[in-house]
């Protein structure tokens, strides 16, 4: 297999091209480059002149983890809807330096000023026509909520919670031992301690949030000196900060990331000029990657955003094997043309493979259920595309390009260098050579005793994920809500809709109950003496009798009845179809499945096992608004805390409720035909594993007490869709996973031509995956997104080293004869290329470590891990499983 | 729209109009409040309460009104026909509140005194009157639309007229004690009903708008027999429309009394 260095025809067609038009290429490159990112960046702005192209938009919204069209966001949608709940800016407010807290007239002054403030946010929306900003009717503020209490001479009282500021600290007081008597605001509205106090301000779309919040501060701050502290957070406000914060990281880490791998470089091949063409490379391949994305109105999401940090380094990955070859080769051939010639021929297919076997391993991430990963997968591979192609054309043209006499004082200053004295990673890559052939068993066992350790680890793997987690411990929104949890009942909102399940309704024989409620309707009109009772209620029997078909069409077939009786009817007839009427719509209210106490009182057990589980801090559900307004009516008496025993006595109580200043609140629980109903279940974590148990547990206690009239129970909000879409990220990043390892090992296959090869080209990564996700589960690092993430990264990454180490280790095995001595050379030229590549990227990579969110940080430091050890395990481990069975691995190679 | 049928249908309802000098703002104000709260000694009105949310989502409720002045005089002169009133709202629809009863005694001097009768719970219940500005059964109309605001709670001036119309804006003289901060009656000069009444919140945004729908000739007394409550904050709406309405039927005082709220004046309320 030797080869004619003079024989260009061996060369890739393309390559040569590439040599034989350097300027051609460059100019072909800076030009897509320029124009891919004119096209990206000009429509943000002249948005209006260029409407017909995609602008940048940034997505920050958690629900985006599932597709528009995933059931569970539907569901949510739709029940939001339903239940007319909106996105919240929660504020909360705590007092350190008063006994009170923050009850205290001027703590509550300050509140109640803020309050109106807040009221004030809001604004015609040009382009709507509605009103845009902080909706007023649904704020949650002591200035805002009703107060429900008795009253002097025995009467129930509807009052605002806080009408105006308290004039003194015993009024103060007062606010609060209202507050804490009333279940739906003691430990929302107001803290479990009675310290805190927090405001729920709903707004009109969640993107205002931003906006809102900083004019809050505003405000805030034009209150002087303050005792309270004000600690603004919600989901929406974390979205939009988290936006930003990612900006900040990419404009941020990818330069930093950008200058440690140039002085990386600079350090390992000490000339600029080999330095600056793989930077360029790197950087075409991150900003064509990026316009592409944003041409083709793909979102900046928190994966999106890390996409040129994961390109850089790859594009650097093949730049540097050719020219580290370039720069050993020169020496021995001392013609350039000649000697790209050499190395390209040698480095192209290692180098197809490996940009094949990482673009399967990225590519691969399309399979996943996540759209975002999806994005995140795909443009990589595009990248990853990019970097080979330029890698190949651009590369080797810059390099012809070089003047030859800069080249050759290159070359004597590096001769003298590597001859003179080996640099210290030289002499310990020669030295670890003879390791592995020495101590191969060693090596091997070593490396099964690791895999045993690691195993374990991967069996205490806990898979979780926390959106707000994506914030490090000390940034204000992780502050805030470990504030506010600490505090109050949960700012972690999960809503449980119950409704009835409309394949089960289909009740066939309705009717015998029927008939004995109409016999006794009847009974009470021939009691009331009324005109022909006997006779029209007859009428009703037949048709009841007669009727085939569903309970509902019987329904609209019994109006029908009464509007004609009611037309027909003798003036003194109208009394009886009036209790005909009556018996019709009773009827038709026993679908109004949440004014019956057996359903309300299901509800307030279900309440209360959920108040008991651990993660949960309190719930809130019509069943209480219900209790609470039964006590009122009746003096206030904590045993009357309770569902009335019957569904009228439960509509009177709602109706009584409806009187206040707030009606609208029933709304939030019940739909108006009280056909559904929403428990609000507020917990302190937001960890999906947290929120997980919760519905594990409300599951296996809804088959232990089952739900009467047919009902059934969905879970819904956000805190749920984290947890839709994590069990979705498991099973499809195992799949995914599953998926490209078995490609790779095909593609090794054929790439080999051996089983064996193949097989032991899959160690590294195989191992590599291993221990990283053992080392996760040993520390007890949750398995979150960007964890999953890392088992596609390495199958591209840690198969790159097997494939390079491998097919040189042939290559010399056939060029010196045997293995054995292979191993020297081996270890001296190709060894160090692997190591210095391992060192350069994997560094580079490190400065994610300084980033603020801590998904970048996961991802920064497990690449590097990833680098670092396939890079060792693919020098150390393969030698010497090759070693211990050489006559396996050369059998055909020594018969050729 | 439907304004201009109304406007039409009064005009031509009243064919020995002439045109007067304008009267003055009290003039007007009183006149209203009587064509509103006051027409004959007694009023009665079946009504069918429609309440649609943003959603399109309605529910219904039926009450019959029974309303009683204490003045014995309709008199404009000197104001005598303002004083104090009674009221009795009985609950037919839906099914579950059939027999709930609301009661008011309304005092121009002093706060007004109301019972609530829930018959599932067999419990008379008053219920206090601090603040009036409360939502009428879960309705966009509130308690004190319909009872009747106090005119002296606010101050009241002409801002403009037309053709049709006078135009008062009316601002509360306690501004802490309600949630707006002025309204805007469009009265109708001749049969001084407020065919349309706007609400602004503090930050003088629009935010409810009354509207009358119906106007009919009952007994020779202007009525509007079909109003419309417009909550601009929700996106919902209420109408109240108004059948077999009487005045001057003659109930006795004595069905205003905590005794007839467990036994409802069957009679009466026909």
């Amino acid at each position: 297999m030797s080869k004619n260095i003079n024989d260009t025809e061996t060369v890739n067609p393309i390559v040569l091209f590439s040599i034989n038009h350097p300027k051609f290429i460059t100019r072909v490159m800076t030009i897509i480059t320029l124009i891919l990112i004119t096209v990206a960046a000009l429509p943000n702005f002249f948005p209006k002149e260029l409407s017909f192209l995609n602008t940048l938009q940034v997505d920050t919204d958690p629900e985006n983890m599932l597709s528009a069209d995933e059931n569970a966001r539907v569901y949510n949608a739709q029940m939001k809807k339903e239940f007319s709940l909106s996105d919240i800016v929660v504020v909360g407010i705590t007092n350190e330096f008063n006994d009170n807290g923050v009850f205290n007239p001027k703590t509550l002054s300050n509140i109640h000023a803020l309050t109106q403030f807040a009221l004030s946010l809001h604004w015609l929306d040009e382009e709507t026509g509605k009103q845009a900003g902080v909706i007023g009717i649904d704020l949650l503020s002591p200035s805002t909520v009703d107060n429900i209490e008795q009253g002097g001479l025995g009467s129930v009282n509807f009052s605002w919670l806080m009408p105006d500021t308290p004039k003194s600290q015993e009024e103060a007081l007062k606010v609060r031992a209202r507050a804490k008597r009333i279940p739906f605001l003691d430990g929302t509205l107001i803290s479990d301690d009675g310290q805190a106090l927090a405001l729920y301000i709903p707004l009109t779309d969640k993107h205002l949030s931003y906006q809102i919040r900083e004019k809050l501060l505003a405000r805030i701050a034009e209150f002087g000196e303050i005792e309270e502290d004000y600690y603004i957070t919600g989901l929406p406000v974390a979205e939009d900060t988290f936006g930003v914060e990612m900006f900040k990281q990419m404009a941020i880490s990818a330069p930093i990331a950008m200058l440690v791998i140039f002085l990386m470089l600079w350090w390992f091949f000490k000339r600029l000029i080999f330095v600056t063409s793989p930077m360029i490379l790197a950087m075409v391949c991150a900003l064509s990657t990026m316009a592409i994305l944003i041409i083709t109105g793909n979102t900046i999401h928190i994966m999106s955003s890390m996409i040129p940090i994961f390109i850089m380094p790859i594009a650097i990955l093949d730049a540097v094997h050719i020219l580290s070859d370039f720069f050993d080769k020169y020496n021995k051939i001392q013609d350039k043309r000649q000697t790209i010639i050499h190395v390209m021929d040698e480095l192209f297919t290692p180098m197809l493979i490996t940009t094949l076997t990482t673009i399967a391993g990225f590519a691969s991430l399309a399979l996943t259920p996540i759209p975002p990963v999806q994005t995140f997968g795909i443009f990589i591979a595009i990248g990853v595309f990019l970097a080979w192609f330029w890698s190949i054309t651009f590369i080797p043209a810059f390099i012809v390009t070089i003047p030859d006499e800069k080249l050759a004082g290159f070359i004597s200053t590096n001769n003298n260098k590597a001859s003179d004295h080996k640099t210290l990673m030289a002499r310990l890559l020669i030295k670890m050579g003879d390791f592995t052939y020495n101590h191969a068993l060693l090596i091997v066992l070593v490396s099964i005793s690791t895999v045993g350790v690691a195993a374990y680890g991967i069996s205490k793997i806990n898979v979780n994920d926390n959106p707000i987690k994506w914030f490090n411990a000390k940034h204000p929104i992780r502050v805030a809500d470990r504030v506010l949890n600490e505090h109050f009942g949960g700012t972690y909102m999960a809503y449980l809709a119950l409704e009835v399940d409309a394949n089960k309704t289909i009740n066939a024989n309705f009717k015998p109950a029927m008939l004995e409620r109409l016999s006794a309707a009847e009974e009470n009109a021939v009691q009331l003496k009324l005109t022909h009772a006997k006779e029209i209620f007859l009428l009703v029997n037949s048709k009841i009798q007669n009727h085939i078909g569903s309970e509902e069409l019987l329904a609209t077939k019994l109006l029908e009845l009464l509007d004609k009786g009611f037309e027909t009817s003798a003036d003194d007839e109208f009394d009886t179809w009036d209790q005909v009427q009556l018996f019709i719509d009773t009827e038709s209210q026993r679908s109004e499945i949440f004014k019956q106490p057996d359903a309300l009182n299901y509800l307030a057990g279900l309440q209360t096992f959920i108040n008991n589980l651990e993660v949960v801090g309190k719930s809130n559900s019509l069943s209480d608004v219900i209790k609470t307004v039964h006590r009122e009516l009746l003096l206030g008496k904590d045993e009357e805390f309770r569902i009335p025993d019957s569904s009228n006595a439960v509509a009177q109580t709602l109706i009584t409720y409806q009187n206040s200043h707030r009606p609208h609140d029933l709304w939030h629980f019940v739909t108006p035909d009280y056909k559904k109903t929403s428990l609000w279940v507020q917990l302190t974590s937001g960890d999906n594993q947290d929120m997980a148990f919760v519905e594990q547990e409300v599951a296996s206690y809804i088959a232990a007490h089952p739900m009467p009239h047919n009902l059934h129970a969905k879970w819904f909000g956000l805190t749920h869709i984290n947890v839709v879409w994590q069990e979705k990220m498991v099973t499809g990043m195992f799949e995914s996973f599953a998926g490209s390892f078995i490609v790779v090992f095909i593609m090794m296959f054929l790439l080999f031509r051996s089983f064996f090869w193949g097989l032991l080209s899959m160690i590294p990564l195989t191992l590599t995956v291993g221990l990283i996700y053992g080392f996760i589960g040993f520390i007890g690092k949750d398995y979150d997104m960007p964890v999953a993430v890392l088992s596609s990264l390495s199958i591209g990454l840690a198969v790159d080293y097997a494939i390079h180490f491998l097919s040189r280790a042939r290559e010399y095995t056939i060029r010196y004869g045997s293995w054995e001595e292979a191993i020297g050379p081996l270890f001296s030229g190709p060894a160090m290329v692997i190591s210095r590549n391992a060192i350069v990227v994997g560094v580079g990579f490190l400065p994610l470590l300084a980033a603020p969110l801590v998904p970048y940080q996961t991802v920064g430091f497990f690449i590097a891990s990833i680098l670092f050890l396939a890079g060792i395990i693919s020098l150390l481990l393969l030698p010497a499983i090759i070693s211990l069975m050489p006559n396996l691995f050369f059998r055909n190679l020594k018969n050729n | 729209m439907n304004l201009k049928h109304i406007i039409l249908a009064l005009s031509c309802s009243l064919t020995s109009y002439t045109a007067l000098a304008t009267p003055t703002v009290d003039e007007i104000i009183h006149k209203t409040n009587y064509t509103s709260y006051y027409t004959g000694q007694d009023g009665k009105a079946k009504v069918k309460m429609i309440i649609t949310d943003a959603q399109n989502r309605v529910r219904t409720r039926q009450f019959t009104i029974l309303r009683k002045d204490v003045p014995t005089t309709d008199d404009l002169a000197n104001n005598t026909y303002l004083g104090d009133q009674k009221m009795y709202v009985y609950f037919t629809r839906p099914v579950d509140v059939n027999k709930m009863v609301f009661m008011v005694l309304k005092h121009i001097a002093a706060d007004d005194d109301r019972w609530l009768y829930l018959p599932a719970l067999d419990l008379v219940k008053r219920i206090a009157a601090s603040d009036q500005r409360t939502s009428f059964v879960g309705s966009d109309f509130l308690y004190e639309d319909v009872s009747g605001r106090n005119l002296d709670a606010d101050k009241h001036t002409l801002i403009s007229e037309d053709a049709n119309y006078y135009v008062v804006e009316n601002t509360p003289i306690d501004a802490d004690s309600v949630e707006f901060s002025k309204y805007v009656m469009y009265i109708h000069k001749t049969t001084f009903l407020p065919i349309q009444t706007e609400y602004f919140d503090k930050q003088g945004t629009k935010y409810k708008v009354y509207t009358a729908l119906k106007v009919e000739n009952i007994q020779g007394h202007q009525t509007i027999t079909k109003s419309e409550a417009k909550n601009l904050q929700t996106g919902g709406n209420t109408i109240l429309e108004y059948s077999s309405v009487a005045y001057d039927t003659g109930f006795p005082d004595e069905i205003f009394s905590e005794r007839f709220l467990r036994k409802a004046p069957r009679k009466y309320l026909r």
